[in-house]
């Protein structure tokens, strides 16, 4: 753990205004804030991927736009391998931004139709400047196999290939720079199983023939499963757990963890569940309330935690594993299957009286 | 087998496209018992979802054209029901519930007003109004290629008074049956509650975008139940919503199909989600049934070689375990499908007789349950594939 981390975010925070009608800005209203990201603090190490977890509009997405500087921070400290990235303008943050790369969601939207597969494949590094059109295109033939794609495929067109190749193209163009991060932003979300394994897999072998270290954003458990090394888990803009992933999937701490871990649906037929106990949806992040986020949906809410935020800390019984919760010691026993009631299975007698 | 609510026999589906033509849906056959809920399977491009829209009649013709095959729902050979009929079973028949709740609603109406159609279409059927044959179409036949432009109007083609269907008015029926506009708030606010929505005098007044995507499915199923249709048939309904929201409206639906009897017909491509809401299990893979079962047999011993790769895919490692096993090749095109068994250039224990000869029709397998049935030529190799 003595390797200096390539990522460290401190306090990072995002807030998007919303415009005033024209009755709140004449009535002298305070202009309305979206907390998308609310102080996260958080560091990734060379070469291992950091799974970011949590549903829509938790903002993990905004937190990977800051990572990759595609959006400004409101406030905080963002430093990459030492340096502080936040000051960096003009050539020397377009010289930066080949150490970090995205693979965006959407593989038909990130993908300009017009262009060849050279052309969006080599466009970092023709943004980089430094190589000829010959010499791009013999650059881009040697990284198309390494994502499994035929390397004769040059001048074919995004809509030639099918979901999965067109991000195995994504990829292909943020490895061409040879980043040291990847942002992963939802890489498998569109694909079916099938191929989603196989973009999974080369992702894998990818990190360990060329120590990239990964940044996963994704709301699929399973896929941060197989390929993370660490976990943070989000709640509307701020992270509630973090830890190593065994640690944060197999023995969750956080109510919020354990929720969504027991919201999965497990592809097993003999554990139907019946019931799930989180009620409610996701609030607003226009002017969050303070104390505990995830407290209008918890089921082991007290008093203190819908007026006090709960700051993240290690509990005894779980070293390593940072866990933001007023009551984390009290309900670290409880398993994530208790919040449902199964079918068949051994039922969980009445909720936990924690 | 004879309590099926829709029996699919042999159906095949073709889209025309240019000179082209392919078969998206071949020779399924398919029954969804009274009560139950069948979980169709498959990765993008297998025909899931034409299949779906097929059964309601819902797709495009053209490109799409039934190329075979029969749909019995309730002794009707919906195949052969013409178009302009299909309304009068849609609805309280077969009813729908789509992947983006915020597509299939309508963005210029309050929830109240798409809420009260729904119910107050069921209403006017219940009192036996709504079954009124039309002698034959009328110029306003939206079956029809083309309907009459200004233009023919003009010059006197279409003509008024001629097989004009009587219009009846809403407010007309109201009165004529006695139905209130208080019974029919009441009522819709009953099956916003049914759908546990908080607060439902609130949300009636709300337009679709002014609700979460949760909020949003479950306007939709509540818009669905409302009519009490006898097949509701979800079409990946809850692949937009996140999780937790998931989780809700899974368990949700289920309470409901208890409550309401209806029969589902459930495609998604979430393995978990199916295992979790089916009774009977079907796999689709290129345009093809291959395997049909109950839900516990198919996860515990799968009988085509697709369904256990399928079911393999799904990570469930770290990455400490070694690598997922994936399906090794692409899905086939469908305007030229590899000769014999569709999926023999991916099989693991395909021989040459898979080559040429293409895949059986479903078929019993030895040991099984006798409504598991699979369309391998060896399914009896299928648990020795690692």
């Amino acid at each position: 753990m003595s390797a200096s981390p390539l990522v460290e975010a401190t306090d990072v925070e995002k807030h998007f205004p919303l415009t005033r009608t024209a009755t709140e800005f004449f009535g002298g209203h305070a202009r309305r804030v979206i907390h998308a990201v609310d102080g996260v603090t958080l560091t990734i190490l060379p070469g291992e991927t950091l799974g970011l977890i949590g549903e829509s509009g938790s903002g993990k997405t905004t937190l990977g736009w800051l990572v990759a500087r595609l959006h400004e921070p409101t406030s905080g400290t963002l430093r990459f391998a030492g340096e502080d990235i936040l000051g960096l303008r003009g050539t020397a943050l377009r010289r930066w931004r080949q150490n970090v790369q995205v693979v965006f969601q959407d593989p038909v939207g990130s993908l300009d139709p017009r262009l060849k597969v050279w052309q969006i494949v080599g466009e970092p590094l023709r943004a980089q400047g430094e190589l000829s059109k010959p010499e791009v295109r013999e650059r881009v033939h040697e990284i198309l196999p390494t994502v499994g794609l035929p390397p004769d495929c040059l001048d074919q067109f995004p809509h030639e290939f099918s979901g999965g190749g067109r991000q195995r193209l994504s990829l292909a163009r943020a490895l061409s720079v040879d980043p040291k991060l990847l942002i992963l932003d939802e890489p498998t979300s569109a694909l079916d199983v099938a191929v989603q394994a196989q973009i999974l897999n080369r992702l894998v072998e990818l990190q360990r023939e060329r120590r990239f270290a990964y940044l996963l954003i994704t709301h699929n458990v399973a896929a941060v499963r197989y390929v993370a090394d660490r976990v943070a888990v989000m709640y509307l803009g701020r992270v509630v757990e973090v830890g190593s992933v065994h640690g944060v999937l197999e023995r969750p701490i956080h109510p919020y963890t354990k929720a969504l871990l027991a919201a999965v649906p497990v592809a097993d037929a003999k554990r139907r569940r019946t019931r799930f106990r989180i009620g409610g949806d996701v609030p607003s992040l226009v002017d969050p309330p303070p104390g505990c986020r995830f407290a209008p949906r918890c089921p082991f809410v007290i008093d203190r935690c819908r007026v006090e935020y709960p700051a993240l800390r290690e509990i005894p019984g779980a070293p390593g594993q940072l866990v933001s919760c007023h009551r984390a010691e009290e309900v670290i026993d409880v398993a994530p299957a208790s919040l449902l009631v199964t079918e068949g299975g051994p039922t969980p007698a009445a909720a936990p009286a924690v | 087998m004879t309590d099926a609510v829709v029996a699919i026999e042999g159906l095949s589906i073709d889209y025309v496209v240019g000179a082209g033509r392919f078969r998206a849906v071949s020779d399924v056959s398919l029954e969804v018992p009274r009560g139950h809920v069948v979980g169709i399977v498959g990765e993008t491009g297998c025909g899931k979802s034409t299949l779906a829209q097929a059964i309601p009649r819902l797709l495009p013709e053209p490109p799409a054209t039934i190329g075979g095959g029969r749909i019995l729902f309730e002794g009707i050979d919906l195949v052969q029901v013409p178009r302009w009929k299909m309304p009068q079973i849609r609805g309280t028949g077969i009813n729908m519930i789509f992947q983006e709740p915020l597509n299939s609603l309508n963005p210029a109406f309050r929830v109240y007003d798409q809420l009260a159609e729904a119910v107050h279409i069921r209403q006017v059927r219940e009192m036996g109004r709504a079954s009124v044959e039309r002698p034959e179409p009328g110029p306003f036949d939206y079956s029809r290629r083309s309907n009459p432009t200004a233009a023919d109007a003009w010059s006197g083609k279409v003509v008024p008074g001629g097989a004009v269907p009587e219009v009846v008015h809403r407010r007309q029926v109201d009165q004529q049956s006695g139905l209130s506009r208080a019974d029919l708030r009441k009522e819709v606010l009953d099956y916003l509650r049914l759908v546990r929505i908080n607060d439902p005098e609130t949300i009636l007044d709300l337009y679709p975008h002014e609700l979460s995507g949760g909020m949003r499915q479950r306007i939709m199923i509540a818009m669905a139940l409302s009519e009490k249709p006898s097949l509701l048939i979800a079409d990946e309904p809850t692949s937009a919503l996140d999780v937790t929201i998931q989780a809700q409206v899974l368990t949700l639906m289920k309470e409901l199909i208890e409550e309401v009897n209806t029969s589902i017909l459930f495609i998604s491509h979430d393995l978990g989600v199916i295992a979790e809401t089916a009774d009977e299990l079907g796999v689709m893979y290129a345009g093809k049934l291959v395997e049909f079962g109950p839900v516990a047999e198919v996860f515990e011993s799968p009988r085509h070689p697709y369904t256990k790769a399928l079911l393999r895919a799904a990570p469930t490692r770290y990455k400490t375990d070694g690598p997922l096993l994936s399906i090794a090749g692409n899905v086939p095109n469908l305007s030229h499908p590899p000769p014999g068994c569709r999926y023999h250039p991916r099989c693991p224990i395909a021989r040459p007789l898979c080559r040429v000869e293409p895949g059986p029709p479903l078929l019993g397998v030895e040991g099984m349950s006798p409504s598991h049935r699979s369309a391998c030529h060896f399914p009896a190799e299928v648990p020795q594939i690692p």
